[in-house]
Order: structure tokens, then sequence, then C-alpha cells
């Protein structure tokens, strides 16, 4: 429904290059990409805040990017919400009912369903300023959705918000989409809210679209160094690939179920690799020996580091390091499958 | 350092800082209050007196007109300097600000030159606008004198409205126009009546460029400082110092009013909710 072709633009030192993307009727896309990298001029850019120096916005069959941004149809919630401070709630929400002219009947109405859909007829009279960071959110995007935009840009909409209200925002979200279908772009830094919401999600590094794919796709399989670290992959490998055998060091080979020759990155999972006291004759085709060099407690969890020629980092329940007694310096051996291993 | 020592530095420091403000304090107030004191006793009988009621009359209604002149020109200024790219921008906002830096006096000699000597000039007077010795004269003197002023108070609001506030006003379906009236003016209200405050303060006391300009004729281009000037040449103490008073009540009422409204908009739009 909404399409990026080859989208350019340079903003002072910064660049947007040739941006393609193509997001779906009633999907919820998400951009994930870290600070600094163009993910608030890419939602501009859509919106019209400013013109591209190349490339083009299409709804459907219909170019947008010659449109003057009143004219796209296109609801735009900013990171810090930017609510009008000299309007109330409901001023603000009726704003863009009057600037479109929706009649007046048909205006009560989608004012009506969206207070009530969103609980907000308690702020109603209040201002802006008197506004918690969740209340602003749920004004912000009520403003936009009552006029019913054909897309809803969201740009890091629960970076804002202390972690609890993030969770509870998160499923506001969802809740807003699974009821109202509204196409969504949502850009955030957080794998974890492309995980939790996202259909399709598309990663962004410095002004360029890396990688395009559903949320566990993209974390399954990263297509690149960069995409693997920032969705959270660790154990980065290089290594040289001999078919379906890649020799990493000296000693050790990884078997892998890809055919791959030449220098090769590879990834694996921290939760995909088991940690044991003794070898383990098990399904699984890697078994490396080597020494616990650092235990770090997570949570529930331990992130243990092994020294096996390669550092490997695992994730290890505690009841496991309590049973097998794990500790810093201590002789183990890794395993994991070899369609745990990512060649990317 | 002796503990003693620090002690007697601090204390000194403290002395010469109070000391400053005391004295530039008392001295403000003592050279205003030499005038109040004169002027203030004469200024029922003054004010009733013709000169004095035709100067308050002239004073008021040039400054009005050229308060609003100032608005109707500043507004998009001060907007287009703050929010348009283009070619030669710091150029033209140097530009802008010359009539700051020019003593009035010299303002008002490059406008009697461009109206008194060239042919734009003869055109204009021959159509009957007529700047030279006439009350018109004071009123442009005052609006060339004080634009600049009004374009940097507005102009620093402007700039700090967010750009995007205007943005997402369209997005949800306003024009440029609508979006500038609905958001971005009524953002810059503290802004524009402190302007407008200022810029009023300031035409009222205008002096240098209005005397070059339009000069400095009894009962016709008698403003208040005119008045001012013109009785104390010819030693009339009384009428000199009740327009001298009346001009210190006017501003400093009016340096009140600018202090109040300095970006107190939003506390005043929240505590009028409770
Ligand atoms: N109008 C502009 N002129 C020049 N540079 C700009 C302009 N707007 C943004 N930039 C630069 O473009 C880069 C990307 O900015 P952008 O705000 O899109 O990042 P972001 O991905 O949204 O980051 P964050 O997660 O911090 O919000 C930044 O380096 C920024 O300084
Ligand atoms: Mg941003």
């Amino acid at each position: 429904m909404l399409r990026i072709e080859n989208l350019c633009k340079k903003l002072g030192s910064f660049e947007l290059t040739d941006i393609n993307l193509n997001i779906e009727k009633d999907e919820y896309f998400i951009v994930l990409g870290p600070t600094g990298t163009g993910k608030t001029v890419l939602l501009e850019l859509i919106a019209g805040m400013y013109q591209p120096d190349k490339g083009s916005v299409w709804f459907g069959d219909a170019k947008i990017s010659d449109l003057y941004p009143e004219q796209r149809s296109i609801g735009f919630v900013y990171q810090d919400y930017a609510l009008f401070p000299h309007l109330t709630v409901k001023e603000n929400i009726f704003f863009g009912i009057k600037c479109r002219g929706i009649d007046v009947n048909e205006g009560n109405k989608r004012f009506r369903e969206i207070v009530d859909f969103l609980n907000i007829e308690y702020l109603l009279d209040r201002f802006p300023s008197t506004l918690s960071g969740g209340e602003q959110q749920r004004t912000a995007i009520a403003r936009a959705l009552v006029t019913s935009p054909r897309i809803l840009l969201l740009d890091e909409p629960l970076s804002a918000l202390d972690p609890r209200t993030k969770q509870i925002f998160q499923e506001e979200l969802r809740r807003i989409h699974d009821n109202l279908k509204t196409t969504t772009l949502h850009i955030t830094h957080d794998f974890s809210e492309a995980m939790a919401l996202g259909s399709q999600v598309g990663v962004l590094h410095n002004g360029e679209i890396m990688q395009v794919g559903k949320p566990m796709e993209v974390f399954r399989h990263p297509n690149s160094h960069f995409v693997a670290e920032f969705v959270g992959a660790e154990n980065i490998i290089e290594g040289h690939g001999r078919g379906k055998t890649i020799e990493v060091s000296n000693n050790i080979n990884i078997e892998t179920i890809m055919d791959k020759t030449g220098p090769s990155t590879l990834t694996i999972r921290p939760e995909d690799i088991i940690i044991s006291r003794e070898k383990l004759f098990s399904s699984a085709q890697n078994n490396i020996p080597g020494k616990i060099i650092n235990m770090i407690h997570q949570g529930p969890l331990y992130r243990i580091t092994v020294d096996a020629d390669i550092a490997l980092t695992a994730l290890v329940t505690m009841q496991a390091v309590e049973e097998m007694g794990l500790q810093k310096d201590m002789p183990v051996w890794v395993a994991f499958k070899s369609a745990a291993v990512h060649v990317l | 350092m002796e503990k003693s020592e620090v002690r007697g530095q601090n204390i000194l420091f403290t002395a010469v800082i109070s000391i400053s403000i005391a004295f530039l304090t008392g001295f403000i107030i003592l050279a205003i209050s030499m005038v109040l004191l004169k002027g203030l006793p004469n200024m029922i009988p003054s004010i009733l007196s013709r000169e004095i009621q035709f100067a308050i009359k002239l004073s008021f209604l040039t400054s009005v007109i050229s308060t609003l002149l100032c608005i109707a020109i500043a507004v998009p200024v001060s907007y287009g300097m703050s929010r348009l790219e283009f070619f030669g921008k710091r150029f033209v906002s140097t530009v802008l600000d010359i009539p700051i830096a020019l003593p009035p006096i010299v303002s008002g000699v490059a406008l009697l030159l461009l109206f008194g000597t060239t042919e734009f000039g003869h055109a204009l007077a021959a159509r009957g606008i007529q700047f030279i010795f006439t009350p018109l004269g004071i009123i442009l003197a005052q609006f060339f004198v004080n634009v600049p002023y009004m374009i940097k108070v507005l102009g620093s609001t402007m700039n700090d409205i967010d750009p995007r506030m205007e943005f997402v006003a369209r997005t949800l379906g306003c024009s440029r126009l609508q979006a500038f009236f609905k958001i971005t003016l009524p953002l810059a209200r503290s802004g524009l009546m402190a302007g407008i405050v200022i810029t009023w303060a300031r035409a009222l006391g205008e002096f240098g460029a209005a005397l070059m300009l339009a000069g400095a004729t009894r009962l016709k281009t008698e403003t208040l400082p005119v008045s001012l000037f013109l009785n104390m040449s010819c030693g009339d103490l009384k009428l000199a110092l009740a327009a001298a008073s009346l001009l210190i009540i006017i501003s400093v009422l009016s340096l009140f009013l600018f202090e109040i409204m300095g970006g107190k908009q939003y506390e005043l739009s929240r505590s009028s909710l409770y």
C-alpha cells in the first residue's frame, strides 16, 4: 500500500540513501535502527516535511511525494508527541476534524469513538503541559487517528515512557492496531518492540535499509554483521568455509547446514548453546572443549562466556548452573546443533 | 590560606557586589525622582494646557499607528527569517538590524534625504503623501527606528516555536496559512505582546529621527518629547517637566508590562484551568 522507491535525502552531513520499502495494507511495520540513523527524517519525508532529493513515495498508484503534507492523509505521532500547548486535549483532538472540514455530526461521532476507545474522557479539559507521558501519547494518537489517516506514523512512541508504562502502552498499541486496523509504521531502536508488535521489520543503519523481514526471521537470520549485533545476536565468528564446515581457528571446525566456501561470518544465538561438564553424546554436531572465563548474572539467567579458542557466549538457567556447579575457570564443553549456526 | 583570610575575602566579595547594586539602583531612582518631584506638582494644570494636550494626542496617535505598522511588517518578516532558508539570509539579517545600530538622528537624516531630495520622494509628495515636516513623518520615523526591535523580539519567539508544531498541524489537514494563524501566531502571543509594548513605548519617546524628518514645530509636529525639548529651550520648565514626568510614567508602566509578558503564557493558561 505505501511504497517508498529509491528515496534519497541529504540534510547537512547526514544522508538517507536509496530507501526502498513496501508496506502492505493493515500491516504493522517496524523500522528499527540505532539513534541518529535517520529514522525521524524518514518519517518526515513520508509525511512531507521535506522534499526528497530523489525517489518517490506512493499510496497504491498515487504518488504522494509531490503533494503537500495536508493532502497526504498521514497521521503523525512524534517522539515527544508535539501536542499543541495552547489548546486543551479536546481542542487538540478536534483540530484535525476542523481542518479537514469534516461534517459536524460525523466529527462528533469519530471524536466520541476515539475518546471512548482510548479512555481519555477524563483528560479532555486539560492542557498538554499537565499530562503524564502516557496521557500525552494517547492524546497524540487520538489526534492523529480521528482524521482516519491512511497510515499512522509513530516515531519511537514508547521510548519516552518508563519500563512499566512502556509494557502497558505496548499492549495498548497492539489493541489499537488489532481493532482499528490502521496501517502503521512504527519506528524504534528497541528490537523487543519489533518482536512484540511488528508484522514486518526493516533495519535502518547509516541512512540505509539493511534488511527487511518478519521479526523472527531477522532475529534468526541476520544478513550482516551490523544487523546481527543490533538485534542482539552474539557469537559473531569469522572463519573460512569449506563446504558444510567452517574453519574458525587452527583446530576448530564448525559444522553447518549450508554450503559455503571462502571467508565467511557466522553467528550462533547464545540460547542455542549448551554448556556441560562432560562431553555430551547428543544430536548436537558441534562439541568443543573450553574454559569458563566469565559469568554474568542476568535475571533468572547466567550469561556465560567460554574460551574455546574462540570466545562463545551461552545463556544458562540458574538452576542448571547450580546443578552443574559451574564456576569461573572451570573446564567445560560447549555444544550446539549445526542448524543453530547461521552463516551470513 | 588561613580560615579568617577566606572569610575576609568572601565578605569583601559580597560587599563589592552589594554596593554596586545598591549604588546603581539608588542612582537611577534619584535621577528620575528629581524630574518627578519637580514635574508632578504641576502635572494637572500642565496637562490641561492646550500645548500638552496636543502633544499627548499626537504622541498617542503617531505611536499607535507606527506600532500597528511595525506589527504588520514584523510578523511576516520575522516568520520568514526564522523559517525560510534563502541565499543571502545573513546579509538580509544584518541589514534588518542596521537601524538599531544607527543613532536615530542619522536614521532621520537618511529618511529626510530619501523623501526630500529624490524623485521617489517628490512623486509621493505630489500625490499628497508628504513626510517632511508633517505628523506622517513622525510615524515613518518611529516605524523605521523601531521595527527592528519588533522583529528581534518576535523573531526570537518564533525561533523558540518548534517548526514541527506547524508540520503536525499540516498533517492534520491545515494549509500553511491556517497552520500559521492557528498554531504559530497563538504560540507567539507573549512575544507579540512584549514586542507591542516595547515598540509602542519606544515610539512614544522617539525624538532624534522624528526631529530630522518632521521637525519640531509647536502645535504641529509637537509630540511629548518634542514638547519637552521646545519648552526646555525656551525656559518653560513647568511644561517641560510635566511632559518629562508623563514620559517617565508611561515608560515605567510599559517596562512593568513587558516584564509580566515575557514568556508567562503557559503559566497563565495552566492556572486558568483550576
Ligand atoms: N534539518 C536537518 N538538517 C541537518 N541535519 C539534520 C536535520 N534533521 C536531522 N538531521 C540529522 O540527520 C541525522 C538523523 O536524524 P534523525 O532525527 O532522523 O535520527 P533518528 O534515527 O530519529 O535518531 P533518534 O533515535 O535519536 O531519534 C542526525 O545526524 C541529525 O543530526
Ligand atoms: Mg528520532
